[in-house]
């Protein structure tokens, strides 16, 4: 699964949102991430693809930019 | 400002029945057990201990998943208890023209979150993870329940959480009964919920040696209050929930009233952390008469807090006695923990449901597997054997006596009894 499918599939479990509305462009905020839900989406990133995540880690807006961030941190941490 | 009169306008549970208010008071009245045989696959050793449990009840469905999510199970049974009493109370769960700032929520927990501790615990010891859900503070605080109540029915008013024990709820409906009764609030939601079959909490309970044996044959009938053969409570989950209202607000809209509550009190035996007294436990009963400004000889029920241990049923059998003198073997008694288990921070609220549901049925539920089994040490009171109906009822009480010494008791009227 890659980093779509994975958000698409946590927000499909906890809220119930549609998968076609999780797009590239769309506001984590407007499809129900508020600030907790937020460290678990990331959490999941953790125990699925076995990162780490720094402590002051930036706060993704969009689906785009959190694919972005944690594609970034599993390209630089692959072992 | 005067005392106001407070009804009980809405009854919510979620209990091992699992159906409606009625079908829990007909299996009560019936005397049947809901205790079950408990084997978990936890190794090396599993719990194997009679249970009360509410295998019916699906969050998923009742809450939605997006807000059982975010709850662990003590505080999906009381949501899910007092969204069904606030609907029962007729009330809208959207905001209406009325503010509800000032209304409010008291809830009762022993245990709290302590389902999603263990599941944090083992996460840490046994799997060896380096740090936990984001959600484990919100999933385990103890005051879990009363929060999402009031953030999902708009209630601006007290949020508070009640922790002592066996008496938990029946100290958080005696603190929202003041609320209303000084007219701080016109309406608080208040009751109990608990889950106490997390591995280490049941352990713990197990190693006090007062919990009943049983096994899949004898565990219906593995909890025996006030009887010779008695061997210890039988712990169980669920929710309650009740509405109390400003007398005044309820009937100005209308709304059925299930019964009024009128007086509540309290009190610390101070002298052991487990071992009841009598003299503590007769200074609840008498400051909840005086707080009712009622006398013992008005009382036709008593729900009894009955655990079926061998030190408090005595106990409490003694303070009855004490209270009602040479009355005292007229004076009906049950407790329906024989049949709905102990509910730890809800036994308050479910035992106040039935209560209520005792007074608004004229009729009262027994105590389950007592009949030709009376330990002479409990006599001295009616014990009902069986369950009894086309009674005149108009006041019965409601004792809850924890571990501490902390004793609490609620005094209800029937609500035809209140308007005469």
């Amino acid at each position: 699964m890659d980093s779509l499918g994975l958000i698409r599939q946590f927000l499909k479990d906890r809220l119930g949102v549609e998968p076609d509305r999780v797009t590239l462009e769309a506001p984590l905020a407007e499809l129900g991430v508020d600030s907790l839900m937020m460290l678990e989406l990331m959490f999941e990133f953790e125990d699925r693809f076995g990162i780490k995540l720094a402590t002051d880690l930036q706060t993704p807006k969009t689906v785009g930019e959190m694919i972005a961030l944690m594609d970034g941190l599993i390209a630089s941490q692959k072992p | 400002m005067s005392q106001r009169r407070v009804a009980i306008t809405g009854l919510g549970l979620i209990s091992p029945y699992g159906g409606d208010l009625v079908d829990y008071f007909s299996r009560l009245l019936a005397g049947e057990s809901a205790v079950r045989y408990l084997l978990t696959d936890d190794l090396p050793r599993p719990l194997s201990i009679p249970f009360v449990s509410c295998p019916g009840f699906d969050p998923d469905s009742v809450l939605g998943k997006p807000l059982a999510s975010m709850m662990d199970r003590f505080a999906q049974l009381g949501m899910a208890a007092a969204f069904a009493a606030w609907d029962d109370a007729g009330l809208t769960r959207a905001a209406g023209e009325e503010s509800r700032d000032s209304w409010g929520c008291a809830w009762g927990t022993a245990l709290g979150g302590t389902l999603a501790y263990e599941k944090g615990y083992r996460e840490l010891w046994q799997k060896g993870r380096e740090r936990l859900s984001p959600l484990a503070v919100i999933l385990g605080m103890n005051n879990a329940a009363n929060a999402h109540i009031s953030i999902q029915l708009g209630l601006g008013g007290v949020s508070m959480s009640h922790t002592v024990a066996c008496a938990s709820s029946a100290i958080a409906i005696g603190e929202a009964f003041r609320r209303v009764r000084s007219g701080e609030a016109s309406v608080m939601v208040t009751g109990g919920s608990d889950v106490p079959q997390a591995y280490g909490v049941a352990r713990a309970w197990e190693a006090l040696r007062v919990m009943a044996p049983g096994d899949a044959e004898t565990s219906p009938s593995a909890c025996r209050p006030f009887a010779a053969d008695r061997r210890g409570l039988v712990l169980g989950e669920g929710g309650a929930a009740l509405i109390l209202e400003d007398w005044d607000h309820a009937t100005a809209r209308g709304a059925r009233i299930h019964g009024e509550l009128v007086g509540y009190g309290t009190s610390c035996d101070h002298t052991h952390l487990v071992r009841p007294e009598v003299a503590g436990q007769l200074r609840a009963l008498q400051a909840t008469l005086d707080d009712a400004g009622l006398s013992a000889d008005d009382i036709d029920y008593v729900n009894a807090h009955g655990t079926a241990t061998a030190e408090g049923d005595p106990v409490e059998v003694g303070a009855l006695r004490a209270l009602f003198g040479e009355r005292a073997a007229q004076v009906p008694v049950s407790a329906t923990k024989s049949m709905h288990g102990h509910l730890l921070g809800a036994a308050g609220a479910i035992e106040a449901i039935s209560t209520v549901l005792a007074l608004r049925e004229q009729a009262i539920p027994p105590t389950a597997h007592l009949a030709g089994n009376l330990d002479p040490a409990c006599e001295g009171v009616d014990h009902v054997l069986e369950g009894r109906s086309g009674l005149r009822l108009h006041t019965a009480l409601s004792n809850s006596f924890a571990f501490g010494g902390s004793n609490a008791v609620l005094a209800f009227r029937a609500a035809d009894a209140g308007n005469a």
